[in-house]
């Protein structure tokens, strides 16, 4: 029999199991309450604890079986430990029933499941955070034992050519020069370039918002900008390919340049507007969480309306909105469609942003789909990317959070 | 009570969905992915024409592909694994180690890798090692192998007209790039003493070499435009865009299918799949696959992935090959060696 | 007092000016921000209107003795040369399923041949000016004729532009979707409930809250990594499928959907949590039976946008192998599939200049849904936001 027909039906019977524990369950309930006795709980509160009791300690020990078997690599067939599990419901069954008493507090216990059932959901998203660490920096190990760490992060020349050919039988790879920094340098050239769209773009669309727009147009402008947010990032990649770059192009060539159709221009400018909705929407909450008392005070000593939004507004709002750039920079760093689809594969040292150059985000990318064994250096070097990116990215959020903390506790705000 | 009822019914049903699709009909094969495309037009063609399901492909690499055939036999492992060169001994020994013994290898054909320019240009006839000295990292000069210092044609051979080296052409990850590396670097590079009889294959990062990336629409408005510029793809990319590229002859000889299917051409590869015998009684299927791809209308002298850029083979081999999976003939160790 | 009051007021006059200047710079960059909608907006439609509209061939297919081997046999020959090789491909397939099709005649309306297609929208092909002569004239008699293309709402992937439809994407988004929500709409209210309701104030809570918004800044790729290293190497769920790419998105969506529903928890007021712990309910029974029911509109419409969120993402799927070439349409959560961004960037890359088309017209599509599953969650909002 196949591992999913059994798994079927050891379902259905637990099911079965916990619906003749719910209904038995409440019988009894009933039927103590029937003959006078007062209860703690609702014959209802009893059922589901029988059903608790009956099905909890089953999928604890299938689930128990199953990590088991894929962490010590032991084999328990599956057969037994299903068979083991049904055995645990039924035990489970009978004490419940046992435990339906007039003094046992039904309620209470349920409740203390449930609350570690929530506790353990949310120890998920720490689980998560784990496993990307720990997934990420178990392979970028084994990159880092084939090469040094200190190249990695100083070296120019990135330049992974033969370990490739190790990947496919020939060469030992022994001349592959894995030098971060034109990768980095690309990444940071493109997000310096989507800075610059985004940040004027969308600090100034912000302070239009928040200090200008009469209502009406704040009505369409709120949801025009969450529109841009909700582009697909492979939309924005293909609108950078065909239709950004080579207009590019073609403007360079009318003005004298020379530009790669694969530049650095196009991912950034689009790059940018994408981000623009994040910068603007942070800000203007920010903008409008300034307390109006400092406006007034600056209108009253006789501030036109540019100046206290320059002088007063805008600085009180400060720490919100570097942080808001700083989420968009990390954005804009850990972006992949827009780049992979727009910009080059070379890497390449320059400060040109008309020519092409290469990002960390497409190489992790290039190395993960190519024509490549899992353990050849190229495709291990993408964890050892991923790695930089999320030390990068993580710093930067850090100091968001920072930042718009420092806010929050000056002027009291408690909806950011 | 409505509503556990509700709930024991939404279970049920979730349930019985995940325990349907059980019957192994779907072909699973991995690999190269210069025989990617073909495998997958053939794969279409199998699921539009028969009542089985498209057999799933996936683009892994010829090692890759080679690695997860041999992990071993049975569920979980694919069926069969396609490889733009002949599987090798360190392979074939491994897959033997992991209980795959009974393997049957046939041949589909062959690709070529072009050099061309935007048809603007006057063709350039070019010789491997003028393309070797245009790409390498290192040249030899002066018996001493120094940082490559071409930046034009004519100074490599002043046969060669006065014009930049730009040269866009395959990424590292790619398949078509270790081919390149293969048939044309080392080849080369065993021509010229200073690399000491070592193959050579480091591609110059100094802007001379491209890296083209995946989208091979760029790589071909990249070159209309950049008239100075030439590109290296798979020959099917050539036939692909003949009305707007041309081919350069190497060492003298035009890339055509008849130059590539007979060797003459100096940069061609040959293209395998591998079927996993073992897996007959579970997916017997797959033969049926197996032969629509060596059938006359596929890879025949007029076949249809001719149209989309396979070298066919001749009509001896073609036959040999559907020999080959008839007969389910088994691989060893000296059809290798 | 060196100023005089004319140079005060003509200061005044620079402020003001300068003030104002301030308002329409601000007011351009919004500017800025729509026209840059509107350009994509229509650039995307010229590029992809043309994807719903189809060469189309009127032609008779006999299905006769030959045809059962030989589908070509089926159709004249003279105009086999603008019949897409999918129609005659499928003949014999036909009369192998249907054997009383066999000696009977049909007038069908079918796919005209990708290179017709493209000379009909006016784009360069590879056709002689013989080619194009005969299909000027099928079209002057009527027998080809551009219609809607259903093709490509219904099929599947294809190498053959003129057959390349989203609907495979399409059932993968399907599948996909019901994955991440089924894991993450669940464990995210879960962990916002604990979180609000529950969780003791203490530093293993604190480093929960702010590891919940560090994950929503994550780079999405790096969940990528975390599938490929956690899902697929370690855990053995196959490939490609609706599974892993489903458990990939729902770890990167969890944090929308925790972050919105504790502001939604948060929004409902203490008053309403004292009533009912006044009449004797415990804390569960709160949350269940009065916070959440107030809280659900918020919950819903943070699920609804991370699920489009989630939807519209490419590169995590990249990585576990979810960009792959499907033309069979399947429901199935086990088998390869892959999603409507991921088949975007398929055809993206796709050399056959027909694709560009085919690209932005998925595009569209792709768009589409996004907008009206974003919208629904404004109307939802809309409809039962409450005001305490």
């Amino acid at each position: 029999m196949q591992t999913n027909q059994l798994f079927l039906i050891f379902c259905s019977v637990l099911l079965l199991l916990g619906l003749a524990a719910f209904f038995a369950g409440r019988s009894k309930a009933t039927r103590v309450r029937a003959s006078g006795t007062s209860m703690y709980a609702q014959p209802d509160q009893y059922a589901w604890f029988a059903v608790v009791a009956t099905a909890g300690p089953a999928i604890l020990v299938s689930a128990l079986g199953a990590f088991v078997m894929l962490v010590m690599g032991s084999e328990i067939p599956t057969f037994p430990l299903l068979l083991a599990s049904l055995v645990v419901a039924v035990v489970g069954l009978g004490i419940g029933m046992v435990l339906i008493r007039s003094n046992f507090h039904a309620r209470q216990a349920i409740e203390r499941v449930i609350v570690w059932t929530l506790a353990g959901a949310a120890t998920i998203s720490i689980l998560t955070t784990l496993g990307i660490l720990i997934s990420i920096i178990g392979e970028a190990l084994n990159f880092f034992q084939m090469h040094s760490f200190w190249d990695f992060i100083t070296g120019t020349t990135w330049a992974p050519g033969n370990s490739f050919l190790a990947a496919a039988g020939r060469g030992d790879g022994s001349g592959a020069q894995f030098g971060s920094v034109p990768l980095f340098a690309g990444t940071f050239m493109i997000t310096a370039i989507a800075m610059c769209v985004a940040v004027p773009v969308g600090l100034l669309s912000a302070i239009y918002m928040g200090e200008y727009a009469p209502a009406k147009v704040r009505a369409v402008a709120k949801p025009m900008l969450e529109i841009l947010a909700g582009i697909p990032t492979v939309v924005y990649g293909f609108f950078a390919a065909i239709t950004v770059a080579p207009f590019i192009v073609d403007v360079a060539d009318f003005v004298g340049l020379d530009a790669s159709f694969n530049n650095a221009l196009a991912p950034g400018i689009v790059m940018g507007i994408m981000i623009i909705p994040f910068i603007s929407s942070l800000s203007d909450d920010v903008i409008n969480a300034v307390p109006d008392t400092m406006r007034q005070g600056s209108l009253a000593l006789g501030m036109t309306k540019g100046e206290t939004i320059r002088d007063v507004v805008i600085p009180a709002a400060l720490p919100g909105i570097i942080s808001a750039s700083l989420l968009g920079m990390s954005r804009a760093l850990g972006e992949t469609m827009i780049v992979v689809m727009a910009a080059g594969m070379r890497p390449n040292l320059t400060m040109n942003p008309l020519e092409e150059m290469t990002t960390v985000t497409v190489r992790i990318v290039a190395a993960m789909t190519g024509d490549l064994e899992f353990d050849s250096a190229e495709t291990l070097s993408a964890f050892a990317l991923g790695l930089v990116l999320f030390v990068v990215t993580l710093s930067l959020n850090l100091v968001s959070v920072i930042m718009i903390r420092r806010f929050r506790d000056k002027y009291r705000v408690n909806n950011l | 009570m409505n509503r556990i009822l509700k709930t024991t019914v939404i279970a049920a049903a979730v349930m019985s969905v995940a325990g349907v699709a059980q019957a192994r009909e779907q072909i699973n094969i991995v690999g190269s992915s210069t025989v990617y495309p073909f495998a997958s037009f053939v794969a279409e063609e199998f699921g539009a024409t028969t009542n089985y399901p498209t057999p799933v492909i996936e683009s892994t690499g010829s090692g890759g592909g080679m690695r997860l055939f041999c992990n071993g036999v049975g569920e979980g492992t694919p069926d069969i694994t396609n490889a733009s060169r002949r599987m090798k001994v360190s392979e074939f020994e491994r897959c033997q180690e992991n209980g795959v013994t009974d393997i049957t290898e046939v041949y589909i054909g062959s690709d070529g890798i072009a050099f061309a320019q935007s048809n603007e240009n006057d063709p350039m006839p070019v010789t491997l090692e003028q393309i070797f000295l245009a790409v390498a990292a290192q040249v030899p000069q002066n018996g001493d192998l120094v940082d490559n210092p071409y930046t034009n044609w004519n100074e490599i051979d002043s046969s060669l007209p006065d014009r930049e080296i730009v040269i866009v052409g395959p990424p590292t990850t790619s398949g078509t790039r270790d081919s390149f590396e293969e048939l044309v670097m080392e080849v080369a590079s065993e021509e010229f003493e200073e690399y000491g009889g070592e193959e050579y294959s480091d591609v110059r990062t100094d802007g001379g070499w491209v890296d083209g990336g995946e989208n091979d629409n760029l790589i071909v408005q990249r070159l209309t435009q950049d008239t100075t510029a030439f590109g290296v793809f798979g020959y099917s990319f050539l036939e692909e865009n003949d009305n707007v590229l041309i081919a350069s002859t190497i060492n003298g000889v035009e890339p055509t299918p008849e130059s590539i299917a007979n060797d003459e051409y100096p940069v061609a590869r040959t293209m395998f799949f591998y079927i996993k015998n073992q897996h007959a009684d579970e997916v017997p299927v797959m033969y049926d696959y197996a032969e629509m791809f060596v059938s006359d209308m596929m890879i025949g002298e007029n076949g249809l992935l001719k149209d989309i850029g396979l070298i066919v083979p001749t009509a001896d081999a073609v036959e040999e090959s559907q020999q080959a999976v008839a007969d389910r003939a088994e691989l060893a160790l000296e059809d290798l060696e | 007092m060196s100023d005089s009051f004319d140079q005060i007021s003509q200061q005044l006059k620079r402020r003001h000016r300068k003030s104002a200047r301030l308002k329409y710079i601000s007011m351009g960059a919004l500017g800025l921000a729509a026209a840059f909608l509107l350009i994509f907006f229509a650039d995307m439609l010229s590029k992809g209107l043309p994807a719903f509209q189809q060469a189309q061939v009127n032609i008779e297919i006999n299905y006769t003795e030959e045809a059962a081997t030989n589908g070509r046999a089926a159709v004249d020959p003279e105009i086999m040369s603008v019949v897409s090789r999918s129609v005659v491909r499928v003949i014999p397939l036909e009369m192998r399923n249907n054997p009383e099709l066999l000696g009977t005649t049909q007038n069908r309306w079918v796919l005209a041949d990708g290179p017709v297609d493209q000379y009909l929208k006016g784009n360069r092909v590879r056709l002689d000016d013989e080619e194009k002569a005969t299909i000027d004239q099928l079209v002057e008699n009527g027998k080809v004729d551009m219609r809607f293309n259903t093709t490509f709402f219904t099929r599947g992937d294809s190498k053959m532009p003129e057959l390349a439809g989203i609907m495979s994407a399409v059932m993968g988004t399907v599948m996909t979707m019901i994955v991440t929500l089924a894991i993450a709409f669940p464990i995210g209210v879960m962990t916002a409930v604990y979180l609000e309701e529950f969780a003791p104030d203490n530093r293993l809570t604190q480093l929960v809250e702010i590891n919940i918004n560090n994950l929503a800044a994550i780079p999405s790729i790096l969940f990528g990594l975390l599938g490929l290293a956690i899902f697929i190497n370690f855990f053995g769920v196959p490939r490609s499928t609706p599974l892993v790419g489903g458990m990939t998105l729902a770890l990167m969506t969890l944090p929308v959907i925790i972050i919105s529903t504790r502001t939604a928890l948060r929004s409902v007021p203490e008053s309403i949590r004292h009533a009912a712990f006044g009449v004797g309910c415990s804390r569960w029974q709160v949350v269940k039976d009065h916070v959440l029911p107030l809280a659900m509109p918020g919950i819903m419409t943070g699920s609804i946008i991370g699920l489009a969120q989630a939807m519209g993402e490419t590169a995590p799927l990249i990585i576990v192998g979810m960009v792959a070439f499907i033309p069979d349409i399947s429901a199935s959560f086990t088998e390869a599939a892959t999603v409507m961004p991921a088949q975007v960037f398929t055809w993206s890359g796709e050399p056959d200049r027909a694709f560009v088309e085919k690209t932005a017209g998925g595009i569209l599509v792709l768009l589409a849904v996004l907008i009206s599953l974003n919208a629904s969650a404004v109307l939802l909002r809309k409809k039962f936001e409450r005001r305490w």
